[in-house]
């Protein structure tokens, strides 16, 4: 499964510097063009980017919407959390350039999506999942009690279990009847 | 710590490489690119081994909580893997590092080019943390102590099922939690109402004992021996009416009198639960109540305490009653005629199991139901809480439509559970109704054929429709009881929490104190990884006033919540007079500190109540010196109820500066050898801010004052400063220094008096 096929919205796209000049003006975000920003891949698999001549190593991409569309509006932020610019959309960069950011943001977002939902069993608060995911078959514990399975759009669905981990079950209306039904009573 | 896995140390030996020898180590279960794949990282006094293998990504992964030995589907390569060992000395390696991703983390390590050696699921954070602690100790070559090379704080699991305890600090494996246990220590809470336990069963007996010999005198004495004219009642139908109206009184009367001891003995449970709840709850530290999971188990404490009400007064005594009932009815039912009994009792299998089949879906449907109807309620809220909002936007539109999905939704979900319910009722009436059918039928046959009398058919017909209702409630009665256990498990487990921040048996009390405080080499985290202080030091002299500035989130409420021992450091000390605050009572400690904050918190109860909250004995005098040194006089005394008014849940509300100098009030008339301010005035406006400050100032005189402030002007009278940035102290010295030194803090400065430059161009 490629990103493209993750982000659900439609609704999000980039516009080149937004409908309001004077409201980008004043945010100041500085955008990277594929015209002089050069992202490589050292052999320790980190990130390095040369940004307006600049070089910063060890850099990691962040999702502004994760959740939504991951392919615009990534922000390339050092280990401290320091924004060294923003990319519209991956589009706008080589293929290659293209193909490392979405290993990175992998790396940095990896959540395993459920494709068929096995078994939930719940018993005393807890429920635990028995599921098929693009990473494997995958076990886990999810605390009851509601917070920790979260729809984040209307058809996304976000399990956090007991450790913090995450899974998702993209499109909830394409599940089977069945599966609805063991999902629904933990949402 | 866990023992490493056979095939990682037989790798280990074949690399030469004495399993003995590694201190610590960490699974990352996570490959670089994708899906999971195995690496160790090792660490043994000299040097990083990574093991790590080519093949390809396990299919399956279980984690953490579910059963551990669940059978795996056996997808994983099946092949013994080869772990190839990479030997990395530590003195090459410059430094290694944890770096947090979204619910993982990367162990990245310098040696010397940056490299990220392997990613691992959130489960391993705690083990990383470790690693990355270790290695630093042995890159500066320290001594590794006890402590470090113990690792206790990993996930223990249930030695009986294998299964991970799912919530850390909670050795509950819900699977196997000794029910029995459980229920014998809520008897032993009951045991003081034994007494009226016993009567109530008593009653209950005698109350159904009374209603059980009705059926008899409607069916067989009335139809055989009185209608009948045979037997001791022939002809004596008055007679028989009066039976029954007598013992049906007795019923009556027994069901009363056990009504009123349950009642009051459920009012007694309960008050006695919660409020052993409650004192439990108030003897433990900070950080239980703000840890996650507990913070739920709070919300639930109340909801238990009624179900294991709802278990003692309805749950005991009608189990005893239901099961006496049970087993009365079928003897009197077999005595009478076995076959005809066994073939009544032939539709009870289908009922069961149409209960079991079909009320789990009716119970699906209720909670989307209700589901469905909390996200239209919120809306509801969410809109005239809003109004204001939606208006100024002018979304009464979208408003409208956002209702009418959710309502749409609520609607769907009400149609499906009645359109269920009102099926399954019916089926399940006609299905308890055959086994009455069956009696018509072969009882009257049997009349017919001269075996029966009309009365026995009667009788039986009777015992019948009442063995319904017990059979229904032991159908429910194991889901209940598992139920009950659950919710009792967890107020005990309140009840048995340790108190992270424990008191030393011994703990000295404090009664004099000059207030010098000393901070060294603290660190500190709430959680694993997350350090939001490292290394800090500082020292107050008695009556000094330390200023603490940074950036928000730079650890200063941390900082100052060690100090009262809210919470206990991770390393280093702090002392106060030169005595470790381990080593001194809790209670002494926190009478010599004062906080003001900036969340004011207003108790219930009149603003002299609040004020004098943390000495109620003090004199009115005194009361009222405090709140005029605070400059909460003047409002008080404009209010019509002066000092006796009501404030808190319900009462009058105060705004934000008047809350702030009770707070300050208070905190005068606790007269503490310390005082800490924490942001004291950070949510009030210019103008009240400089009235709070004069009674600051005042506040501060005599005292040492640790004071936190966005608003650098209120430390103008700070005798030392420090900067924190990112937990470490970066700047420390006076105003006048560190303006000199042109660093972290004059750029604070600056950019604080471009605000206020701001401020006035606003205001003006």
């Amino acid at each position: 499964m490629t990103l493209k096929d993750v982000s659900v919205s439609e609704i999000l796209r980039p516009e080149d510097g937004g409908s309001s000049p004077g409201l980008a003006e004043a945010a100041q975000i500085r955008y990277l063009s594929p015209d002089d920003t050069e992202f490589t891949l050292t052999e320790g698999h980190m990130l390095n980017v040369k940004a307006g001549g600049k070089e910063h190593v060890g850099v990691y991409v962040h999702c502004s919407f994760p959740h939504t569309n991951k392919r615009i509006y990534l922000s390339i932020r050092t280990v401290e959390n320091e924004e060294i610019g923003m990319i519209r959309s991956l589009d706008e960069f080589p293929e290659e350039t293209q193909r490392m950011l979405e290993e990175q943001v992998e790396l940095r977002y990896f959540a395993p999506e459920i494709s068929k939902v096995l078994s939930v069993k719940e018993e005393f608060g807890y429920s635990y999942w028995d599921a098929e995911t693009t990473s494997g078959y995958c076990r886990f514990t999810v605390r009851g009690g509601g917070g920790s399975v979260k729809l984040m759009t209307a058809s996304r669905l976000l399990i956090v279990d007991v450790d913090g981990n995450r899974f998702i079950i993209p499109h909830l209306d394409r599940l089977s009847d069945k599966e609805y039904k063991m999902v629904e009573v933990c949402m | 710590m866990d023992t490493l896995p056979k095939a990682i140390m037989n790798a280990l030996a074949q690399h030469g490489v004495a399993s003995e020898s590694v201190l610590c180590w960490l699974l990352c279960d996570r490959a670089l690119e994708n899906g999971f794949r195995d690496t160790y990282v090792l660490l043994t006094r000299e040097e990083l081994l990574i093991l790590s293998h080519d093949q390809a990504p396990a299919r399956e992964k279980t984690y953490s909580g579910y059963a551990a030995n669940t059978p795996l589907k056996g997808l994983s390569p099946e092949k013994e893997a080869h772990w190839e060992l990479e030997a990395l000395k530590i003195r090459d390696i410059e430094s290694l590092s944890i770096v947090n991703l979204v619910a993982s983390g990367m162990v990245v390590i310098k040696a010397p080019e940056e490299r990220a050696v392997a990613a691992f699921t959130n489960g391993g954070m705690r083990s990383a943390a470790r690693l990355a602690k270790i290695f630093e100790k042995l890159k500066k070559s320290e001594e590794l102590g006890p402590e470090e090379l113990r690792d206790d704080q990993e996930r223990a699991t249930c030695p009986k099922c294998g299964m991970i305890y799912p919530e850390e600090g909670r050795q509950v494996c819900p699977k196997c939690m000794k029910k029995h246990a459980v229920f014998g220590r809520l008897l032993s809470f009951a045991g003081k109402y034994k007494v009226s336990m016993f009567w109530i069963v008593l009653f209950m007996l005698l109350n159904s004992a009374a209603g059980l010999v009705i059926p008899y005198f409607q069916g067989t004495l009335l139809f055989d021996q009185a209608l009948g004219g045979k037997g001791t009642f022939a002809g004596q139908i008055g007679l028989v009416i009066a039976l029954i109206i007598v013992f049906r009184t007795l019923s009556l009367l027994f069901g009363v009198i056990f009504g009123v001891i349950n009642a009051k003995m459920a009012a007694n449970i309960a008050f006695d639960l919660k409020s052993s709840v409650f004192h439990a709850m108030q003897r433990l530290s900070l950080s239980f109540f703000e840890k996650k999971q507990t913070g739920q188990l709070m919300t639930r404490i109340n909801n238990d305490a009624t179900e294991l009400q709802y278990f003692f007064v309805d749950g005991i005594s009608y189990f005893v009653v239901n099961a006496m009932n049970i087993i009365g009815i079928v003897t009197v039912l077999l005595i009478m005629d076995w076959k005809l009994t066994l073939l009544c009792l032939l539709p009870l299998p289908f009922v069961f199991l149409l209960v079991r089949k079909v009320f789990p879906k009716l119970w699906r449907l209720s909670i989307r139901r209700h589901k469905r109807v909390s996200a239209m309620n919120a809306i509801i809220s969410d809109t005239i809480r809003g109004t204001r909002v939606v208006k100024a936007f002018g979304m009464e539109q979208m408003e409208n439509a956002r209702f009418q999905r959710a309502s749409g939704a609520f609607s769907d979900a009400e149609q499906s559970f009645n359109k269920m319910g009102v099926t399954l009722f019916p089926v399940l009436n006609i299905l308890t109704q055959i086994g009455g059918i069956l009696i018509w039928a072969f009882g009257g046959w049997k009349v017919m054929q001269g075996d029966f009398t009309f009365g026995k058919v009667m009788t039986f017909m009777n015992y019948m429709l009442l063995l319904y209702g017990p059979i229904q409630f032991m159908n429910n009665i194991m889901n209940w009881w598992s139920y009950c256990m659950s919710a009792a498990q967890r107020i005990f487990e309140i009840h048995d929490a340790v108190p992270d921040v424990v008191e030393k048996p011994n703990a000295m009390q404090l009664t004099e104190m000059q207030g010098e405080i000393r901070i060294s080499n603290v660190t500190f985290g709430y959680e694993p990884n997350k350090a939001i202080l490292k290394g800090v030091s500082l020292h107050a002299r008695p009556g000094q006033m330390i200023g603490v500035v940074g950036h928000s989130g730079a650890g200063k409420s941390t900082l100052v919540n060690l100090i009262p021992r809210l919470y206990d450091v991770n390393e280093g000390e702090i002392r106060i007079d030169g005595i470790p605050i381990k080593d001194v009572s809790m209670a002494s400690l926190r009478t010599h500190i004062g906080i003001v904050s900036q969340d004011v918190y207003v108790m219930s109860g009149s603003i002299a109540e609040n004020i004098a909250y943390a000495d109620p004995d003090c004199t009115l005098a005194d009361l009222i010196h405090a709140a005029k040194v605070a400059g909460a006089h003047d409002f008080i005394e404009k209010l019509p109820d002066g000092y006796d008014t009501i404030v808190g849940t319900g009462g009058h509300n105060l705004s934000g500066g008047e809350k702030q100098r009770l707070s300050i009030a208070r905190a005068i008339l606790h007269n503490p050898k310390i005082l800490i301010l924490d942001e004291a005035t950070a949510s009030l406006d210019t103008k009240t801010e400089l009235q709070i400050q004069e009674a600051l100032d005042t506040l501060i005189k005599g005292r040492t004052t640790i004071a936190i402030a966005h608003r650098l002007s209120t430390l103008r009278n700070a005798d030392y400063l420090v900067v924190l940035e990112q937990g470490k102290i970066v700047e420390e010295g006076t105003h006048e220094q560190l303006l000199v030194k042109e660093g972290a803090y004059y750029d604070l400065v600056k950019k604080h008096d471009e605000a206020l430059k701001m401020n006035e161009v606003i205001t003006a």
